[in-house]
């Protein structure tokens, strides 16, 4: 009884300041998004977004939840389940669609209409942007997942060339190797095991990516290509040092920045991080697309996205729809990538402006260029294809090869395989 | 008026009850539920059956995690007591500062598991701690990368969780040390037992019910370990060192299996009745024998 | 009476003198070498907030600072930026207290007189609810995070310290009754009794028999909740935000690996000052904690 009378007095005090705010003159926009950019760069890039939508007239807060990706997963649903859902929350790939599922998304679909973010945005984001063919998501930018950063003192030392095939890429790790250098620099985790996996399967068998890693078909878990991929894994796994066990990605990139190894398969936030630190593109390291068998150029897409939430207060609404033009403006679009090394969702920004590095310039180019060759594919490490449950499955298994010498490819592909059947 | 004055103690505890029994029960009954639900991303009421425990089961990464609870558990329950009852008897022996050395062993209990992983793991690993230290100082081929090592990782986490508990093992027998009786102490002295001997056949035994006591409060927090873990080796390398309640939130919220994650935690929930019934059996039997002692 | 009976037994009387004196070598030598394990991680934090960067990058975290700076500490204090505001620790600071003060109050009062009522009082079904509470101890956080999640939103209080100060308190009881009660069932019945006669009620007993036998244990359950509730992140992460978390919620992200670039130095001074209160709870309650269990607060 008590409860109910607390739960009216507050439903009460909500109705009262609600008409207040809409009575009031000067009602203003606001927002708070809910994002895990946390720290350093990634938390100055998503400043810049605050301040536009300040200087744009609205009241800017945000939730940032460091460490663990579950600890903002954990905060979206406990808010949601409290009745309390963010404005905007920043999610991706399938999850948007997931999400979209539960009726709570609010629907963009007028302001995508009046600004045409059909026609701009680059057509493999469209789909995840617009689960049942409405927008609930506004793409912040497009990350490249397959570059191969190579350490240019080691390069002209041993006076090898960047590797274009894995075969290629095996030899040079072989006389990286000989010359008494660590090859690849890594840190193990379950997300940098498989973002390197994502590579190496995609380069040996594009087809077999598809149907594995955006498909979840069991059958191509099982089949030689894939036994054949954890392999050449396990192969790099003997190119690494010792200590990749609790490296962080920025150790090991900073190993190949240093000269210490030769190459670090790594996404493009890796520019932005080097940049960052003093390294210079072109004479401390080189990027290059990650090594293909089937002589094209590879694209692994990864993109960031902010979903919104179905909100009742007016000024929140309102808040949603001047963030989503904000996000999807030129001007935010080339600031934001520019400081995360990724490259703007638009297709319409010109990069040769504005300060981009020529590896984002690259980026572009691979893009459109994969694009016309169709071999664009989302990248299963950074959840853009399959459900969380099927990609945590995966990753188990990926990470657990990494890590376990005793597991044969042969076994690995049988508990990939396994694995995700368990969690159909 | 009178009824109120005899039913004050129930009139008190029954807001607490009622908190209580909320809290523990109904948060428990709607775990199990859950777990034979159909959620997914958000909490949902229809029923789905026993699928995922089935599922959970098949999981690898599960069944490490719980062999590592019991693995841990045992260890690190052991492990504690064992450390906190040498540092009581050394301090027992009239040290000299007994103060000085209480606090030094008793303050890793004020330092939050995140913090204590953080710091250790930074001790542990080879890139930044004592294996590069060594290097620096010359010793090319020294090695010390447990840490990195999937047969040996589990043991850094117990080491870990040893060096925050012992302290409190140490108060608590220390304690207990100072309750026992001397004049049982004396007579075994006086029948020319050695110090060890005295300790181990005389003064250890009596206060024994301690140790249960310590060992109860210490699988609370080898059973809820989550933080430590998270902070020292984030389960790996690969799955070696994960726990169940890794499982458990990164189920339910990571992976938007809300039922499996339930299952998961109904499962620690299990391995906690496997250790507690016997407990408490055994707390109501001794209950019993003392009484008739008394009566 | 105990320790009277203790003083008189000296374990080293036994054995002549050199062989006393070998012992407490090997004694003092034992000791010694736990207390240097036991303080170096925090030398290590401590002589970590004092080095800079570039050094701590090149030769990790053990190694003896070649230049010392206190700048990091000032700069984890005002202005380092934690979750994209750069007001450094500070503003967490009082979130924390306003916590853990009044959660650990409320759920150490709350629990000496249920331990009081469990111990004293007992009745038909006492010993259920005492099992009931004594299983709230175990429960995992994660897996309490949604049904909080739905009282908190019921309530009103998503987002508050005062949540926060709900759910611990609540948690907490199970501890502090745990705690008192098997601390208050070693009080002899016969007191009680004895009161009873004389036509004492159940408060005026608390107060006149319970009470001043309680400090032993309310340091316990005092230090015990404190620390506890004071060191806790996930329901501070996930229950609050921004300006209202709690430091340590705000601090959690120093033990991940995020992926901007790190401030080893600024983040260990953080790391540091946001343990200084339980640290200075044990440095000066420790005494007390230890007397407070020596007199029977475990038994």
């Amino acid at each position: 009884m008590e409860k109910y009378r607390t739960t009216i007095r507050i439903s009460a005090i909500a109705a009262l300041a609600l008409g207040t705010s809409t009575a009031a003159l000067n009602a203003q926009p606001r927002t708070n998004m809910l994002h895990q950019w946390a720290q350093g760069s990634e938390a100055a890039a998503i400043a810049t977004l605050g301040e536009m939508f300040e200087a744009a007239g609205g009241v800017w807060e945000q939730t940032a939840i460091s460490g663990h990706t579950s600890n903002t997963l954990a905060k979206l649903r406990s808010d949601v389940v409290s009745g309390n859902a963010p404005a905007a929350v920043q999610l991706k790939g399938p999850e948007i669609a997931e999400w979209d599922e539960t009726g709570r998304t609010a629907n963009l679909d007028d302001l995508a209409a009046a600004e045409g973010w059909d026609a701009v945005v680059a057509p493999e984001l469209i789909s995840v942007m617009k689960p049942n063919g409405h927008w609930v998501a506004a793409p912040m930018n497009i990350h490249r997942v397959n570059w191969l950063y190579s350490s240019k003192a080691i390069l002209d030392e041993l006076g090898l060339a960047v590797p274009t095939t894995w075969a290629e890429f095996n030899a040079a790790c072989e006389t990286v190797i000989a010359a008494g250098k660590t090859c690849i620099a890594h840190g193990a985790a379950d997300w940098s095991d498989a973002t390197t996996f994502d590579s190496v399967v995609y380069g040996m068998d594009i087809d077999l990516y598809r149907a594995a890693f955006q498909e979840a078909d069991t059958e191509a878990m099982r089949s030689q290509g894939m036994i054949d991929a954890f392999a050449q894994l396990r192969r790099m796994v003997g190119y690494m040092d010792d200590g990749i066990n609790g490296r962080s990605w920025e150790q090991s990139m900073t190993m190949t920045m240093e000269g210490e190894a030769a190459f670090f398969l790594m996404g493009d936030w890796t520019v932005a991080s080097a940049n960052l630190a003093g390294y210079v593109e072109g004479v401390d390291y080189l990027c290059n697309q990650t090594p293909v068998d089937w002589g094209g150029t590879g694209y692994i897409l990864n993109a960031d996205s902010v979903v919104f939430f179905q909100q009742s207060d007016p000024e929140y609404v309102e808040g949603q729809q001047l963030l989503a033009q904000i996000i999807m403006s030129p001007e935010f679009q080339v600031t934001f990538n520019v400081a995360k090394g990724s490259i703007p969702s638009r297709t319409d920004v010109d990069l040769s402006v504005g300060g981009f590095t020529q590896c984002q310039q690259d980026s572009l180019r691979d893009l459109k260029a994969s694009v016309a060759e169709g071999t664009l594919v989302r990248s299963m490490a950074h959840n853009m294809t399959v459900l969380q449950k099927y990609r945590g499955a995966m990753m188990e298994v990926i990470t657990e090869f990494v890590a376990d010498d005793s597991v044969t490819p042969e076994e690995a592909a049988e508990r990939l395989a396994e694995a995700v059947e368990a969690q159909m | 008026m009178r009824w109120l004055t005899d039913h004050t103690p129930q009139l008190v505890l029954i807001p607490t009850i009622a908190v209580t029994i909320a809290y523990v029960i109904l948060f428990s009954v709607w775990t199990l539920w859950m777990s034979v639900s159909n959620s997914t991303l958000l909490p949902d009421t229809t029923y789905a059956g026993f699928g995922e425990y089935v599922r959970l089961w098949t999981s690898r990464r599960w069944t490490v995690a719980y062999q590592n609870l019991f693995l841990f558990g045992s260890l690190y329950v052991i492990g504690s007591l064992v450390v906190g009852t040498l540092l009581a008897i050394l301090i027992d022996q009239r040290v000299k500062f007994e103060s000085v050395w209480r606090t030094i062993f008793l303050y890793p209990l004020a330092i939050s598991f995140i913090v204590t992983g953080t710091v250790w793991r930074w001790i542990f690993h080879p890139q930044t701690g004592v294996e590069l230290a060594l290097h620096d100082l010359g010793w090319i081929s020294a090695r010390f990368d447990w840490i990195t090592d999937r047969d040996f990782a589990l043991y850094v986490v117990v080491f870990t969780g040893i060096w925050h508990a012992s302290g409190f093992a140490m108060a608590l027998i220390l304690a207990g040390l100072r309750s026992v009786d001397g004049d049982l102490v004396k007579a075994a002295q006086i029948d020319g037992a050695s110090m060890p001997r005295t300790y181990r056949r005389v003064i250890l035994p009596t206060i024994w019910p301690i140790f249960l006591a310590v060992a109860v409060v210490l699988l609370q927090f080898a059973i809820k370990t989550y933080d430590l873990v998270v902070a020292l080796t984030q389960g790996g390398p690969g799955v070696a060192t994960t726990v169940p309640a890794i499982v458990v939130y990164d189920l339910m919220f990571q992976r938007g299996q809300i039922a499996q994650g339930a299952a998961a935690a109904v499962m620690i929930l299990v391995a906690l009745a496997l250790v507690l019934i016997p407990y408490a059996l055994y707390t109501g039997w001794r209950a019993r024998q003392q009484g008739d002692h008394h009566g | 009476m105990a320790e009277a009976a203790h003083i008189e037994f000296n374990p080293l009387a036994t054995g002549s003198r050199r062989r006393q004196l070998t012992s407490k070598t090997i004694i003092y030598l034992c000791l010694t070498g736990f207390a240097l394990m036991y303080l170096l991680p925090v030398v290590i934090i401590f002589l970590n907030t004092l080095r800079p960067l570039d050094a701590i990058v090149r030769e990790g975290f053990i190694a003896w600072p070649e230049s010392v700076t206190f700048s990091h500490w000032a700069e984890a204090w005002g202005s380092f930026c934690i979750g994209g505001t750069c007001e450094g620790v500070s503003r967490f600071y009082q979130n924390s207290l306003m916590m853990a003060v009044p959660a650990t109050i409320l759920s150490t009062a709350i629990g000496l007189v249920n331990g009081y009522i469990l111990s004293k009082w007992r009745f038909k079904g006492a010993n259920f609810i005492f099992g009931v509470v004594t299983l709230g101890v175990f429960l995992p956080a994660q897996m309490t995070l949604l049904p909080w999640a739905f009282v908190l939103g019921n309530l009103g209080l998503s987002n508050t310290i005062s949540g926060l100060v709900l759910i611990h308190t609540i948690q907490g009881l199970s501890f502090t009754t745990l705690f008192c009660r098997n601390y208050f069932i070693n009080i002899p019945d016969d007191l009680i009794k004895a009161a009873r006669i004389d036509g004492a009620g159940f408060w005026r007993i608390f107060r006149r028999i319970i009470l001043p036998l309680s400090p032993p244990i309310l340091i316990v359950t005092v230090i015990w909740q404190f620390t506890g509730i004071w060191n806790e992140f996930l329901f501070g992460t996930v229950f609050t935000s921004g300006a209202n978390q709690p430091i340590t919620s705000a601090i959690v992200a120093f033990s991940g690996s995020g992926t901007g670039e790190r401030h080893y130095n600024v983040e260990a001074a953080a790391v540091l000052m946001s343990a200084i209160p339980p640290l200075i709870i044990y440095l000066v309650g420790g005494k007390y904690f230890v007397r407070g269990l020596t007199q029977g607060a475990v038994k």
